[in-house]
């Protein structure tokens, strides 16, 4: 009895390769891809490198992701093989064979699929281990030698995971051939379908959804509110997406079935009807391809863009090798000294490491909270807060400085201003009136400027305003104090330069100015402060890069995930499409269709079905675009173009995949439907 | 006058991995006359559904012609084969064949819409018909909804709306009951008797008994035939019975 159900088990699983093969190909490659992923974020490898908890954060992300990603995923596909098999079931019931014994077979079948693809994925997963090594190690700008680690912990986790996993899967199963019953199942497939009724209310609700979830996407223009209604913009497009996909569609088309002038022609009449049955089967499936078409454009051209923008974006945070700053409570003769000597040791300490500066950049900044209504600017802290005003950065240069740094002249009288907003904001006031000092006419915007450091990040649209008159503009917003007494707005000093070294001597250089820094002490007012840090780039990139080229990691392994799993959803809509448009085929050659006709027909609906998801994902991905822009803001990507350029990338690349995609799974289905011989009836 | 000829038909298949070719038919002749109701009767392997299929157009014979009408059916060229199904022949099969995702209206409308009709005149053919079936009120159901003699029914509007010349049946009361049957059978009676030509194959004795002439064929050969004459329907119904156990029982033959 035992030999039996083996026989059975394996016997059914080889005569539905078509169907089983890509299931055990899915279990592979989700356990071999999170073999990998947890592999690398507990593996050695990372221990040794400067911001390595960056990146083992975010693989432990991804291994969280993918674990549910293929729970979901694996039910999904085991609840279609069980639908298939449901007559089997039902034969071998006929045939004598008690539930339990049904249960026999699906324990065989559960447990074999679970060792193989368990065993299989981790030895999968472990001959490409070393390549993702490779890869991750080269965009985090690592070296790393060929060795190859086996990792024990990270295949005793998988095996855990994926052993639940199937676990529950096979509970499931279990449970299903419990619950049914069997004799049934033998009719259940030739069981009369109901029509689909259309559901006009929810296909409405979806357009709405959907439109708010665009609306959303295009007018925030703060990235925090961006960031915030991003999720609330992705469950809104989620929903709208699946009430479209499955009453929207069929609406859709009993619209078109009522203009009996449009639905009475040859090559209407069958694509509509025919497609109303589609969409209700399929329309939840084709949504949530659709879904995870959006989800792998979404995270690869954010994540490329991150990728190829972060040099760019390192450069912006860092202008220089080596940064110098300080903050001041005033500007006076005391913190010029104070300053002095901060440049002294600098350059002291960049001497005696034998390098020389070069490339300097020195400015001066008056900066503030304020919040902003109209014109007027009110440093925060000295009014209550009032919903109609929204928090800025202030940052106020003397105009000789941009000057001096960009090598322009610009020409303003006493009351004018040079501005620059971060975020690609634009000022709309003509004039701006800052608390306690004059009225400023903004006389232009300034196309960038030469430093932004930590602006590059900051939350808050930072506003830089270039006037002539520093001290007159700045100094009355310096004496402002709040109710304790203290300073609201502090002068902030940067002194930045490269050096020829190599980044090992930059960092040691670093290492030298730190120490002289808190060596130095300066003779300042009792009400004054000078305080001084240095940053160094190269001792910041590894981090930079590790978050950067960690995202771009992820988002390549899961984009590849995700898009697998997207072809097999439809490879195996295919296929079972293939089987139920067979018997129409056959019917409608009868009627005196031709065969030309037919397949043009079922072309033109196999066509629909496949790049509805793909057509919409772009959609998506167009509305999505605004959003993208403004959460990449926050990691101090702005450069508009580059964004625009990798999502049109990714997306054609996206696109030439997905239609290959077509051209092979058409082909399985033009096989099982011209299966049909002439004679078969 | 002669609506169909079939003249020394031939089929035969030959297996795809090699082996014997089979002969389905071995030279089958035989003529039907306007407005003629031809049952055509043998067992499972006799060659009867090879034999619609060849008349249907759907499979060309190996050898032997057959003329529908004036018309021989192996020199249609193969882009007017589904147009000349379509205009001369009608359906009617044991399955019903109707499409699950059409309303029994549009399941009728099919071959006309495939014809590029305007709508307007394919109701003015529907109609009439529909109400001469008895499935009027059936039309906006699906055919899930509906019972099998029902379904048979929308079938047979299906078949005769584009007033077939020869309406081919195949096996039509094989998966009815005996009351949607007698009602199916009187139906085609009433279609005959109007004019239309028929040819029906079939198993059941009861339903040949209602034609006006019975072809029996037994591995590939027209074996023999009854011509109802003035016989009434049980009178028929015997003579057939006994013909079949002559045929089953291996008489030579006629």
């Amino acid at each position: 009895m035992k030999g039996l159900y083996r026989r059975l088990a394996f016997g059914a699983m080889r005569k539905n390769y078509r169907y089983y093969l890509p299931y055990i190909l899915a279990c592979l490659g989700m356990t071999g891809m999170y073999f990998i992923l947890a592999a690398l974020s507990e593996g050695e490898i990372l221990l040794s490198f400067r911001g390595g908890d960056i990146m083992r954060t975010i693989l432990h992300l991804g291994c969280g992701v993918l674990m549910v990603f293929s729970l979901l995923f694996l039910f999904y596909t085991n609840a279609f093989l069980l639908r298939r098999r449901k007559k089997e079931f039902g034969l071998y019931n006929v045939l004598g064979m008690g539930k339990r014994h049904l249960m026999g077979v699906c324990l065989w079948e559960g447990v074999s699929v679970a060792l193989l693809s368990i065993l299989g994925g981790i030895l999968l997963g472990l001959l490409f281990s070393k390549a993702a090594e490779l890869l991750m190690v080269h965009l985090l700008g690592m070296r790393t030698d060929f060795r190859l680690r086996i990792n024990v912990a990270a295949m005793l986790q998988t095996a855990a995971v994926f052993g639940v996993i199937h676990l529950l899967l096979l509970l499931h199963t279990l449970y299903q051939v419990a619950r049914t019953d069997p004799l049934s199942l033998l009719r259940s497939e030739s069981a009369g379908e109901k029509p689909p009724r259309a559901n006009f209310l929810a296909a409405l609700l979806g357009a709405v959804l959907l439109g708010l979830a665009y609306y959303l996407a295009v007018s925030i223009e703060d990235p925090v509110t961006a960031l915030i209604w991003f999720f609330v913009a992705v469950i809104l497009v989620i929903l709208g997406t699946y009430l479209l996909f499955i009453s929207g569609s069929v609406a859709l088309c009993r619209l078109l079935q009522k203009n009996k002038r449009y639905y009475y022609k040859t090559n209407h009449f069958v694509s509509v009807s025919t497609m109303a049955f589609r969409m209700k089967r399929n329309g939840a499936g084709l949504a949530s391809i659709c879904i995870l078409c959006t989800m792998v454009l979404v995270m690869l051209a954010s994540t490329v863009c991150l990728y190829i923008g972060s040099t760019d974006s390192l450069m912006q945070r860092y202008p220089r090798q080596i940064l110098l700053s300080a903050r001041l409570g005033a500007l006076s003769a005391e913190e010029e000294e104070a300053l002095e000597a901060l440049r002294t040791a600098a350059l002291t300490e960049t001497a005696q490491c034998g390098l020389a500066p070069e490339n300097t950049l020195e400015y001066h900044l008056l900066e503030a909270s304020v919040y902003r209504r109209g014109e007027d600017a009110h440093v925060a802290g000295t009014a209550p807060y009032d919903e109609e005003s929204e928090l800025w950065e202030l940052r106020i240069a003397p105009l000789s400085d941009y000057e001096r740094l960009t090598g322009e002249t610009v020409d303003l009288a006493d009351d004018e201003a040079l501005y620059f907003a971060t975020q690609g904001r634009v000022l709309e006031e003509e004039t701006l009136r800052l608390q306690g000092g004059p009225a400023l006419r903004i006389a232009g915007q300034a196309e960038e400027i030469p430093a932004l450091g930590d602006d590059v990040a900051n939350v808050s649209p930072v506003l830089y305003l270039f006037v002539p008159n520093f001290e007159e503009v700045a100094l009355p917003l310096l004496a402002l104090t709040n109710s304790e007494g203290s300073s609201l707005a502090d002068i902030s000093w940067t002194l930045g330069f490269d050096t020829d070294g190599t980044d090992q001597e930059q960092m040691l250089l670093y290492e030298d100015i730190s120490q002289a820094l808190e060596a130095l002490k300066f003779d300042l007012p009792e009400d004054s402060y000078v305080h001084a840090r240095v940053e160094c780039r190269a001792e910041q990139q590894e981090g930079f890069y590790s978050l950067y080229g960690g995202l771009f990691f992820l988002g390549v392994t899961l984009g590849i995930v995700f898009l697998f799993a997207a072809v097999l959803m439809i490879y195996y809509k295919q296929i079972s499409e293939g089987y139920e448009d067979r018997a129409r085929f056959d019917i409608m050659q009868r009627v005196g269709m031709t065969r030309r006709e037919i397949r043009r027909s079922i072309n033109s609906q196999v066509l629909t079905v496949f790049f509805l998801p793909m057509l919409t994902a772009g959609l998506h991905l167009c509305f999505a675009f605004p959003l993208l822009y403004r959460l990449l803001i926050l990691f101090g990507v702005m450069d508009f173009a580059l964004l625009m350029q990798t999502t049109a990338l990714c997306f054609l690349a996206f696109a030439l995949l997905y239609t290959v995609v077509y051209r092979v799974t058409s082909g399985a289905y033009y096989r099982i439907v011209s299966g049909v011989g002439r004679g078969e009836a | 006058m002669t609506i169909l000829d079939v003249k020394g038909v031939k089929k035969t298949y030959v297996p795809r991995f090699g082996g014997a070719p089979v002969e389905a038919l071995r030279g089958v002749s035989f003529s039907a006359e306007e407005g003629e109701y031809v049952a055509i009767m043998g067992e499972s392997g006799s060659g009867k559904t090879t034999l619609l299929n060849i008349l249907a157009a759907l499979d060309r014979p190996t050898a032997g012609t057959v003329t529908l009408d004036g018309m021989d059916l192996g020199k249609i060229r193969e882009d007017r084969v589904a147009a000349f199904r379509r205009e001369s022949l009608g359906f009617v099969f044991q399955e019903f064949n109707l499409l699950d995702t059409f309303t029994v209206e549009d399941n009728i409308l099919l071959p006309l819409v495939l014809a590029n009709q305007p709508a307007g005149k394919m109701r003015q053919r529907l109609k009439p018909l529909v109400e001469r079936l008895g499935i009027a009120d059936l039309l906006k159901k699906y055919p899930y909804e509906i019972s099998g003699g029902q379904k048979q029914r929308a079938a047979v509007a299906r078949a005769l709306i584009t007033n077939p010349r020869l309406l081919l049946a195949d096996e039509p009361t094989g998966a009815l009951d005996s009351r949607a049957t007698d009602e199916l059978l009187a139906l085609f009676e009433r279609v005959n008797r109007a004019g239309q030509t028929i040819l029906m194959v079939t198993h059941s004795v009861k339903a040949a008994s209602h034609a006006s002439r019975v072809l029996f064929i037994k591995d590939g050969e027209l074996f023999h035939q009854i011509y109802r004459g003035d016989m009434d329907n049980e009178r028929f119904y015997e003579r057939i019975a006994q013909a079949l156990t002559l045929l089953t029982t291996g008489g030579e033959k006629a």
